[in-house]
């Protein structure tokens, strides 16, 4: 049992969830409200990892951070490290590999507030920075929060994308799921069956407590 | 010219008509203006355009010595920066505050805890909207568009959202609440009642365009053709013709009836006559007493509908009237369908119009 991968996993959850709610607030608000007519193309692009196989997707990303790629270079001269086969890497990945499992919940949050509540802001003097967040997300929490699941969920899970940018390094990019590959390759199926069962509890307890606690709220999908 | 709202704008919505719309209305005082037409003919939008959420294709408005809008000049001031006071129609009161903090959303300093009292929420305050009726949810919007400290109110149908009982009420409170904030308000609304009740002046839109601005009174008693007049709800008008013209008296003819008018026309004229239910009475014996009305016209009851404390009764005098009696008195008189009757209507409740 690899409770060095489930830490290493865990933290990356953690960290993408949080970094995709920076990004994908800002993100989803211009998505929701932007005019702009070309909008959509930005849609496509962000519902890109729904649809990629994850190698097609972690193979871009390698190449895009890898050290002859502007952004390595850039990487390099900032920490003096390489981005493919870190955590940092991994995260970065990981960003972007679960951006629509964020992205798509907030905006859908968001396109559902009542546009005369935020008209009604806007003419109370409230600027347009300040509406979003004392009307529009407090409005959208329930949304919010189904997004930070399923990218923690999501994160939690992934396999394809972070063995082609982060490789099998133990305590630094070996995952859960990559363990559990490892496992069943040395015929451990012992091993693997332990840690895929803690990874189907983990998985489950959190989005049973999510829809248990608040089952009409912060349902992904209609309920009756 | 300081401490006037003039507008002068023109939109055209994708498939419907031109709004086009030219009013001023003074800042000084708390004259309430009412925005008064038919569904669709362009009120709201008009409004909203004021208050900085629709933008014009072109014109401007100005207010005080502000531009909030100038179509030549590229001028757009956010609807943040005009303090304009907008209410829309269901009021947008946010569903994750409470009374208070809706109050004071918007407010600078002092002002919530005196509207809180002003429009009696206190009990209310730590309650959130949806705990209130749609009344209480009205004086919310109120005080919270007043906290902000308007330069004046933007109401949009501000009673249409209430229930008949809770209408009558606010009704009567609105125009008292108006008066005592002492804030000018254009005030959107297609019930001629409440437009009689709230406003001091009114303006009559049709069909996207601004037909007739005055005061009430004079708008409602001498509309300014057919349309005003159909839409602030004279319920007879009728082609007629002007057969011969006294020194203050005009005769026109209406079908095969003839009846006398107090108004200028030329005779020959077309015109249109227009009558308030209300002005036409019903009487049983056409032979009675001498009246001071002066057209006493044979009429054949079509049909009788009720009206709350109202009747209203469709006569056939050659030409469809209508009449508006208190049901106790339909009810009295035994005012049946197919019965003959004589409709009275003074002279001076027949509104001449030029016909178009």
């Amino acid at each position: 049992m690899e409770w060095q991968a489930l830490w290493l996993s865990l933290r990356l959850s953690f960290w993408t969830t949080l970094i995709l709610l920076a990004i994908g607030l800002p993100a989803a608000h211009w998505l929701t409200f932007s005019p702009r007519r070309w909008k959509f193309l930005v849609e496509a692009v962000v519902a890109l990892p729904l649809v990629l196989p994850p190698t097609v997707l972690g193979f871009y990303i390698l190449l895009a951070i890898g050290p002859h790629s502007p952004v390595g270079r850039w990487y390099a001269v900032l920490t003096g490290g390489m981005l493919p086969f870190s955590f940092q890497g991994l995260l970065v990945a990981s960003v972007l590999y679960s951006l629509p499992f964020a992205v798509q919940p907030f905006a859908s949050g968001f396109a559902a507030v009542d546009r005369k509540l935020i008209e009604a802001s806007w003419c109370l003097g409230i600027s347009r920075a300040a509406t979003f967040f004392r009307v529009i997300v407090p409005l959208s929490v329930p949304s919010i929060v189904t997004g930070m699941i399923l990218s923690f969920a999501h994160t939690l899970g992934e396999f394809g994308v972070v063995l082609m940018v982060g490789g099998n390094l133990a305590g630094i990019t070996r995952t859960v799921s990559i363990s559990i590959y490892d496992d069943v390759q040395a015929l451990d199926y012992r091993a693997a069956m332990h840690t895929s069962l803690l990874l189907l509890g983990i998985s489950f307890l959190v989005l049973a407590a999510t829809y248990g606690l608040r089952r009409r709220v912060w349902a992904v999908w209609p309920m009756n | 010219m300081a401490d006037e709202l003039i507008i002068d704008v023109r939109k055209r919505h994708a498939g419907g008509p031109e709004i086009t719309a030219a009013l001023r209305l003074p800042l000084s005082g708390h004259s309430v203006m009412v925005l008064f037409g038919p569904s669709g003919a362009g009120k709201t939008t008009v409004l909203r355009m004021i208050a900085g959420l629709d933008t014009p294709d072109s014109g401007s408005i100005r207010c005080g010595d502000d531009v909030w809008y100038d179509g030549d000049c590229g001028i757009r001031v956010p609807p943040q920066r005009r303090r304009a006071g907008y209410v829309s129609q269901d009021y947008a009161i946010f569903p994750h505050l409470t009374v208070r903090a809706n109050t004071a959303y918007g407010a600078h300093g002092w002002a919530v805890a005196g509207l809180l009292t002003r429009f009696e929420l206190n009990e209310l305050a730590d309650r959130y909207p949806r705990q209130l009726s749609a009344g209480q949810l009205q004086r919310v919007a109120l005080a919270r568009a007043l906290a902000a400290q308007p330069r004046l109110l933007l109401l949009d149908e501000p009673l249409s959202a209430l229930d008949a009982p809770a209408r009558l009420r606010m009704r009567a409170d609105l125009r008292q609440l108006l008066a005592g904030v002492q804030m000018p308000a254009i005030v959107v609304t297609h019930d001629r009642i409440e437009a009689m009740a709230l406003g001091d002046s009114i303006a009559i839109m049709i069909d996207g365009k601004l037909r007739q601005v005055g005061a009430v009174e004079s708008v409602f008693d001498c509309p300014a053709d057919a349309d005003v007049a159909a839409a602030v709800g004279v319920e007879t008008i009728c082609p007629a013709r002007v057969v011969s013209r006294g020194a203050d008296l005009i005769t026109i003819e209406i079908a095969q009836a003839r009846l006398v008018a107090v108004d200028s026309g030329d005779p020959g004229a077309d015109v249109l006559a227009c009558i308030r239910a209300e002005s036409v009475t019903i009487e049983r014996n056409p032979a009675g007493n001498p009246s001071s009305a002066r057209n006493h016209l044979a009429a054949r009851i079509v049909s009788v509908i009720s009206e709350g404390p109202l009747a209203r009764v469709a006569l056939d005098c050659g030409f469809r009237l209508t009449a508006i009696v208190t049901r106790q008195s339909a009810e009295e008189m035994r005012l049946r369908e197919g019965e003959l009757v004589t409709a009275v209507v003074k002279a001076t409740s027949i509104r001449i119009v030029p016909r178009l």
